[in-house]
């Protein structure tokens, strides 16, 4: 800091008048020094101090509040947009769990069936299937027995016409 | 007068927003800033005011100050409220007319009580024009060197040096 304390006065006084002059300048400023220490200003009284105080505590208060304030005026916004998008996620969230919930209850064949001894009573589609199966297969051991014996082409053929239709009702439901 | 570590630390607490390191500034500064505004206006209720409104700005404008020498900054800040405070018409007829009053009454009532008491300095600063005289105040209240003064008039030093010279001869002269 360039303290007038380190000032030297007469220094800077020669730098714009003569040598002498800057003398008598110096003591012109010494003088009135003197004066003014001689004559001091009143100080602040101490009900003043502590109103001064008082008034900074109750600003720097007000300041605190301000900011704060205006601190959630602006992250307002942006909380909302974060709040609407966890509810969004989470909605989201909750139809795809529901979802596999609903594939899990929905299997092709239900477990009655399976566990089932006696399938007829249980599904009638099914009784058919299997009767037909069966018939299948025993034509199907008559066919190979033909075909060791003899020419059985034409019964092969009727029955891969069976086959396919089988195979039509079980993915037509 | 803190050391100026001290009171780079104090300055860093009222930047953060401490009431008590505020506290501590008022301490320090409130003395000779009062000093400042009672001679440059003669009338103790005027610089209770000025005095109130400089740290009631300082809690605002003290995020703004960046180093350099604090006393000039304050002093600096003082002085502008010292100006606006003039450049209101109304406030500055009043001031005039206070003035006015204070030296007549020394005429006809020379010794009131202690804290009302004009003494012959302050009747002597009223002769000199407001611009002289708050040189004259601001070079013995603020302790700034005379290019420190320079910088916060903004005029080259040899121009305030001129002005404040002037202005003492002539205080030298009233008092003699």
């Amino acid at each position: 800091m360039n303290d007038r304390n380190e000032e030297n006065l007469k220094e800077l006084f020669e730098r714009f008048v003569g040598t002498e002059e800057a003398q008598s300048w110096v003591e012109d400023f010494d003088k009135v020094k003197r004066i003014l220490d001689e004559n001091p200003a009143p100080q602040p009284s101490q009900e003043l101090i502590a109103a001064i105080n008082s008034r900074i505590a109750e600003e720097i208060r007000l300041r605190k509040e301000h900011t704060f304030r205006r601190l959630a005026y602006r992250l307002a916004p942006v909380a909302a947009v974060f709040v609407v998008l966890a509810a969004v996620g989470v909605r989201m969230m909750l139809k795809e769990s529901s979802g596999t919930a609903e594939r899990v209850r929905g299997p092709i064949i239900s477990a009655s069936v399976w566990e089932s001894e006696n399938i007829a009573a249980v599904d009638r589609n099914l009784l058919v299937l299997t009767t037909e199966l069966d018939e299948l297969e025993v034509e199907f051991a008559n066919l190979q027995s033909d075909e060791i014996g003899g020419n059985g082409s034409s019964a092969l053929t009727e029955l891969e016409i069976e086959f396919a239709e089988i195979d039509t009702d079980i993915w037509e439901g | 007068m803190a050391k100026s570590d001290d009171l780079a630390l104090i300055i860093d607490g009222c930047k953060a927003g401490s009431t008590d390191n505020f506290a501590q500034l008022v301490d320090i500064y409130a003395g000779r800033i009062y000093g400042y505004y009672y001679r440059l206006t003669g009338n103790s209720e005027l610089s209770d005011e000025l005095l109130s409104e400089l740290f009631f700005k300082l809690v605002g404008k003290i995020s703004s100050y960046k180093g350099g020498s604090f006393d000039s900054w304050v002093f600096k800040i003082a002085a502008n409220i010292f100006n606006d405070y003039l450049r209101s018409k109304q406030r500055r007829k009043k001031l005039h007319e206070a003035r006015r009053e204070q030296l007549q009454e020394q005429i006809t009532e020379p010794k009131r009580s202690e804290d009302e008491r004009i003494d012959k300095l302050q009747i002597q600063l009223a002769k000199l024009n407001d611009e002289t005289r708050e040189l004259i105040m601001l070079r013995f209240y603020s302790q700034l060197s005379l290019k420190e003064i320079a910088v916060i008039r903004r005029e080259p030093i040899g121009t305030t040096l001129s002005k404040l010279h002037r202005g003492i001869k002539r205080l030298r002269e009233l008092m003699e």
